[in-house]
């Protein structure tokens, strides 16, 4: 086993401790699944040659980018729209000073 | 018919007590939205007497949240012409009576005061000046603002009360210059510019928008396309 396998299992395994003393099994089927793509790299070989890309690695890292940028973008229009409820709240809070 | 100026005023303690002078002489009621200042605003406007009415943001929420609140403001206290207005003083009061001429003869549903209509304005930095002409083509290729805009980033408009409520501007921050801008123009507002005379000093070009501010502008203008 590489010394990066034994980093990442050992993180995942500390995931799924924390997780399920949470009793939040499903986030077993992540940890799971990114184990075995750690210790077997080629097994996303398979996927990578589906889709037209060289290695298992690459298909890999490209699909993490593009996840991270969708979950970003949404967090951000999340913020955007609490933002605006907050000026909302604050709005008709100043408005009662009315005379 | 009775005109309300809408001054949002943030950390203004220094200037407001002036615009409010000046402006006063122009219009029927002032309405000065606070938006959450920290450093003796609201007690400058309060000494000014009852007659000035004053909005207290508890947090601070932007020039644009501002202009909200003091646009719904002055519409429950039956505003027919709103007027915006910059609490640094850097719009000379004297330009109302232009900007609410057209509303009044019912011409014009909405006139925006630009700053490169006639006279030159005083004390502008260079550097502003060609941020201007990049929001402009901006403004023209990303939002659809017909590039005969001559002011793409006005801070001093007046509008009648039915376009103020057939406005529905939802940026907070600066970002609502321009989005005021598309939505008169690309519907079925009546608009016009005229010139106004802005003084920069060197305290409202210290305490105005960095040059940076462009970029968080965009950054809003795209963002709040989806939120």
């Amino acid at each position: 086993m590489l010394p990066i396998q034994i980093i990442f299992i050992s993180f995942f395994l500390a995931a799924l401790w924390f997780t399920w003393r949470r009793k939040a099994y499903a986030w077993s089927i992540l940890w799971i699944l990114a184990s075995i793509i750690i210790l077997l790299p080629q097994s996303t070989t398979v996927i990578a040659h589906a889709v037209g890309v060289g290695r298992g690695v690459d298909v890999v890292v490209y699909a993490s980018i593009a996840i991270l940028f969708v979950l970003i973008f949404r967090l951000y229009i999340a913020v955007e729209r609490l933002e605006r409820q907050l000026t909302e709240m604050v709005k008709r809070d100043a408005l009662k000073q009315l005379p | 018919m009775k005109v309300v100026a809408v001054i949002p005023a943030y950390k203004e303690s220094e200037r407001i007590t002036n615009t409010i002078h000046g402006v006063s002489s122009f219009v029927d009621t002032i309405i000065v939205v606070d938006d959450g200042s920290c450093d003796g605003t609201k007690e400058k406007v309060i000494s000014l007497g009852p007659h000035i009415i004053f909005l207290e943001h508890a947090l601070n929420r932007g020039q644009g949240a501002a202009l909200r609140t003091g646009n719904e403001g002055a519409l429950k206290i039956g505003a027919e012409i709103i007027v915006h207005i910059d609490a640094d003083g850097q719009h000379d009061p004297a330009c109302i009576p232009a900007l609410i001429q057209p509303l009044i003869q019912g011409t014009h549903d909405i006139v925006f005061g630009s700053r490169f209509l006639g006279s030159v304005p005083i004390g502008i930095p260079k550097t502003r000046l060609l941020l201007l002409q990049c929001a402009k083509s901006f403004n023209a290729f990303f939002m659809g603002i017909p590039k005969t805009v001559t002011d793409p980033q006005s801070g001093i408009r007046a509008m009648t009360r039915f376009a103020s409520m057939h406005i529905p501007f939802r940026q907070d921050r600066m970002a609502h210059c321009s989005e005021i801008l598309q939505l008169v123009t690309c519907g079925s507002l009546r608009w016009k510019e005229v010139p106004v005379d802005v003084r920069y000093t060197e305290a409202s070009v210290r305490k105005g928008q960095r040059s940076t501010d462009a970029l968080k502008i965009v950054w809003h203008l795209l963002i709040g396309i989806f939120a």
